[in-house]
């Protein structure tokens, strides 16, 4: 038994590393089951690899510092995916095959990755983005029924004439396509997990493939040193990356997560995390990778920097409705572009209007959300959405920015009007413009119409959604590039003051 | 049919159609009996004084809350605006309200609104939820179809059956707390506007026709007492408002036992013609008050 020559008690790294990741994907996993209402929720999303990079155009190169001092860390330490995957497969399994040699295959989904955001094709990007992947997982899959529980709950207590001690949870707008592609994404993930470590990182993730770019001439590294190799064949078996050769002696360092399992299990303390003594140095082979590396990271920048060609709304076509994007979205080339579809923002609306798109912003923003005002309307005081997303496709936005921020444009069509249609009152869009852009004026007898004003329209939805017509007589249309609001009249000044003198009765 | 004939038929059509409305005459009649007002009005105070004032002049709150009865109390709180905009019901009137309830005996006190805007954003921003809660109710949600019970209105005219909260179906003593506020669609809103928000379907209210959709859900339930704030008044861009301009600051309160006649003084004090207001006039026509205020006794109060 290899085990019993291990000194024990002094190899614990490995499991410390273990229950902080675990600490880490808790976190995320609350934030995305908990994030509602626009509650102030810590940034935790911002830790992450593809919403820095979008962010920021600097994020890429900070990614890649990371990996020259301390390799694919990130991906055990940080990555919620990452770290179910290993969890799952301690739980099922936990136990691999052996070394196994790195697939290319990695290389060219990177490069396509790369290319497809490059080119405004957010499908992909957004497929593979284990941070979107992890946040899809839980707002699909657990968030759900979490959610019908807790209604259930509410449900017995208010029967019983107890309101308000657990407060009704809100769903999230369900979208089967999005359900299914995600079940069915984790159910084989799940399963190839069980038998083999972290199938993802390994041989599909773009983040995982672009710090290994750089891993190989990391300071800090998981190396073998010294004598006290048995070939007992531990390490092999223990690693969840299967990147452990023991025949060459050697730790395929662009897989190597630097989970320190196989550190903990070596009996005799062959396996080392140790710094500097670059294994590659200025090889070629090196050279080349650390070429395409940083390729990567400036293709990476200026996918972030890339211009915002959206064309103004004058340019769009009149007729025909256009899908409307998040407010802090800014236009529609800022969203679709660095969107993930994380469904960050899905769940945190109070109001339950944004719901992933399926082709609105077409086929290459598949998911990326768009305002559904046939759920609700976007309420004037809430930036909640902002709050939530970590990529900068939407926000940061100030509720005071936001009240005067114009997302979109009504438009009316008064021969639906149920006013001119039946000759009867309404006022329904009226009621709820938080500008009165609609706003009554008289129509026959003592009726009143709605009027627009589009200069103080918003493009909320509140009047489409309160709209009773069938079809609606008001309608919006998105902005290509969100606009701003004249200041509405009478804003910041005090009200009248003239108490009632006497009764007119 | 001779002339005699006629005059006999005409005269026992008209007495007739008078015994119609009669129930209603008559349950008016016994404030009146008892030598208490139906309506009062006061001015120049603060919310809460002006309604001690007011149910004292009523003949106390024990005239409409009994030991041991669950009360819903029906604030407007249908929008996502704080108490200076005017837009809600004001939360200091409801606190002393719900603490009136209990203090008479009430078991319990209930307060919900369908609310327009997000429901959670509406009941925390108004400034309600907190003043329930400090007056020892208990604020209940109204924000999914599951709260509402299917009930026929036999004599709606366009309006023949809605959905309505389960808590005002069950609750022995009901209270209507709306706020007066200018309305785009339905020119003023007040008492039986307020009812709205206790039904679920309110869009179908625009489908069918605002104003007679108002006076047919008022058949439902009538309140036993209905307290309309004016303190602070919305006087136009209503119901919604868009900056505290809109609001004048008013001070002036009614309490009514008629919730029609509770409508028609608010609508005087707004400026209007109660007759120019459709749901007050084909309310009273339906019987379910009067607009004839002299005929409630009328206590007029000023601070």
């Amino acid at each position: 038994m290899p085990s019993d020559k291990r000194p024990s008690g002094r190899r614990t790294a490995g499991r410390i590393r273990h229950f902080l990741a675990l600490a880490v994907a808790f976190l995320f996993l609350a934030w995305f089951l908990l994030l509602a209402g626009g509650r102030t929720t810590p940034r935790l999303p911002f830790l992450q690899a593809v919403p820095s990079v979008l962010r920021w155009w600097g994020g890429a190169a900070i990614l890649a510092l990371s990996a020259l001092l301390a390799g694919r860390a990130y991906c055990s330490f940080l990555c919620p995916l990452g770290t179910f995957q290993e969890a799952l497969w301690r739980a099922g399994r936990g136990r691999s095959a052996g070394y196994a040699p790195g697939s290319p295959l990695r290389y060219w989904i990177l490069v396509l990755v790369l290319a497809a955001g490059a080119a405004g094709f957010m499908a992909l990007p957004a497929a593979l983005d284990p941070y979107a992947i992890f946040g899809r997982g839980v707002t699909q899959l657990l968030r759900p029924p979490l959610s019908g529980g807790i209604d259930r709950l509410a449900g017995v207590l208010e029967s019983r004439g107890i309101y308000g001690v657990i407060p009704r949870a809100w769903q999230v707008p369900f979208v089967p396509l999005l359900f299914w592609t995600t079940a069915v994404f984790f159910l084989l993930l799940a399963l190839w997990s069980f038998r083999k470590g972290r199938p993802f990182c390994g041989s599909l993730c773009p983040v995982g493939t672009f710090l290994g770019l750089f891993s190989r001439s990391s300071l800090l590294s998981v190396r073998f040193s010294g004598e006290g190799c048995t070939g007992c064949g531990e390490c092999e078996t223990v690693c969840p990356q299967e990147c452990i050769s023991l025949t060459e002696g050697r730790v395929d360092a662009d897989r190597c997560v630097l989970c320190l399992r196989c550190v903990d299990s070596c009996p005799g303390g062959a396996l080392s995390l140790s710094f500097g003594g670059k294994e590659e140095g200025l090889s070629r082979r090196g050279m080349l990778r650390t070429a395409l590396g940083g390729a990567a990271a400036l293709g990476a920048a200026l996918w972030a920097l890339k211009g915002d060609t959206t064309l103004p709304a004058a340019a769009w076509p009149r007729e025909g409705k256009n899908p409307v994007s998040p407010p802090g979205s800014k236009s529609r080339g800022n969203f679709t572009k660095k969107c993930v579809a994380c469904t960050a923002c899905v769940a945190a609306c109070p109001a339950g209007i944004i719901r992933p798109s399926l082709g609105e912003w077409g086929a290459a923003g598949l998911f990326q959300p768009v305002l559904d005002y046939r759920r609700g309307y976007c309420q004037y005081e809430c930036t909640a959405c902002a709050k939530a997303c970590p990529t900068g496709a939407i926000g940061p936005l100030e509720p005071e920015e936001k009240k005067l921020l114009s997302i979109g444009k009504a438009r009316f069509v008064r021969r639906n009007c149920i006013v001119r249609r039946f000759g009867t009152a309404c006022g329904a869009c009226s009621e709820h413009c938080p500008t009165q852009a609609m706003r009554m004026v008289p129509f026959r007898g003592s009726l009143t119409i709605p009027e627009l004003d589009p200069s103080i329209c918003l493009g909320c939805g509140a009047c489409e959604h309160a709209c009773p017509a069938q079809p609606k007589a008001v309608t919006v249309s998105g902005l290509g590039v969100h606009g701003k609001i004249r200041p509405l009249s009478g804003a910041g000044e005090g009200p009248v003051v003239a108490p009632l003198e006497e009764f007119p009765f | 049919m001779d002339r005699r004939e006629f005059l006999r038929r005409t005269a026992a059509l008209g007495l007739g159609g008078a015994a119609l409305l009669l129930p209603g005459g008559v349950r008016r009649s016994f404030g009146a009996l008892r030598g208490l007002p139906g309506l009062a009005a006061v001015r120049g105070g603060e919310p809460g004084e002006m309604f001690d004032r007011g149910v004292a002049a009523l003949g106390g709150m024990e005239r409409f809350v009994k030991k041991g009865q669950t009360v819903v109390i029906k604030p407007n709180m249908s929008w996502d605006v704080p108490p200076e905009r005017g837009g809600n019901t004001n939360p200091a009137l409801v606190e002393r309200i719900v603490r009136r309830c209990l203090e008479a005996g009430a078991s319990k006190v209930y307060a919900f609104d369908h609310t327009c805007d997000s429901w959670r954003n509406c009941y925390r921003n108004s400034g309600v939820e907190e003043a329930v809660k400090k007056g020892g109710g208990v604020v209940a949600p109204a924000d999914s179809s599951g709260y509402y019970q299917k009930v026929s209105l036999p004599g709606g005219r366009a309006l023949k059956e809605t959905s309505v909260h389960e808590l005002l179906m069950e609750c022995d003593v009901f209270i209507n707390v709306p706020v007066l506020k200018h309305h785009g669609g339905a020119g003023i809103t007040m008492g039986m506007k307020n009812l709205m928000g206790t039904v679920w379907n309110r869009g179908e209210f625009h489908s069918k026709g605002l104003h007679q959709c108002i006076a047919d859900v008022s058949l439902f339930r009538r309140p036993a007492l209905t307290v309309i704030d004016a303190y602070r008044m919305m006087t136009h861009n209503g119901p919604r408002g868009t900056s505290e301009r809109d609001v004048t600051v008013l001070k002036a309160q009614i309490l009514s036992t008629d919730i029609v006649a509770g409508d028609a003084a608010a609508a005087k004090i707004f400026g209007t013609d109660p007759k120019n207001v459709q749901y007050i006039r084909s309310a009273a026509e339906m019987g379910v008050g009067t607009m004839d205020l002299e005929s409630l006794g009328v206590e007029r109060i000023a601070l």
